[in-house]
């Protein structure tokens, strides 16, 4: 395979192990470590071409950071 | 690709990814993370998809500003 899905590969293991268990226990730093391992998928999708999956989940991941900043903010609690 | 240049923005990614797992303040995650972005974008460019790209590069930077808003409002690093 190409160095792009090793590459996302080993990132989306590298979020998905930070976005279980932050360092802060709080929901900001959880939601931050969120976006790692959606950096990690958007290098397997481009290794495997796609640009609308790519385009798409951008566009989706950005929205649902909206989302959730929303709910943080409105809920207070860390 | 140039293997060295594959080589250098992997580690880049690689160096982003593991400091915005491991750093504890939100300021220093957030920066660790566009370390991280810095070092993708050049990717997806190698690979010709320009326009993809220009929407990382446009929607990336949104998604850090509505962090910073909670970020910046109320301090959950102390709470």
């Amino acid at each position: 395979m190409t160095p792009e899905f090793y590459l996302g590969l080993a990132v989306l293991v590298i979020g998905t192990l930070a976005a279980a268990r932050p360092r802060p226990h709080t929901y900001l730093s959880r939601m931050i470590s969120l976006e790692i391992p959606a950096w990690g998928l958007l290098l397997i999708m481009l290794a495997y071409d796609e640009t609308l999956a790519l385009l798409t989940f951008i566009a989706v991941t950005a929205i649902s950071t909206f989302v959730l900043v929303r709910v943080i903010e409105r809920r207070g609690e860390p | 690709m140039i293997e060295f240049l594959t080589a250098t923005l992997a580690a880049i990614v690689l160096a982003g990814a593991i400091a915005t797992a491991w750093v504890r303040d939100p300021f220093s995650k957030l920066i660790a993370l566009g370390v991280m972005i810095g070092g993708v974008i050049p990717f997806i460019v190698a690979r010709g998809y320009l326009d993809v790209a220009i929407a990382v590069s446009l929607i990336a930077p949104i998604a850090t500003i509505f962090v910073l808003l909670i970020a910046g409002r109320r301090d959950f690093y102390d709470a």
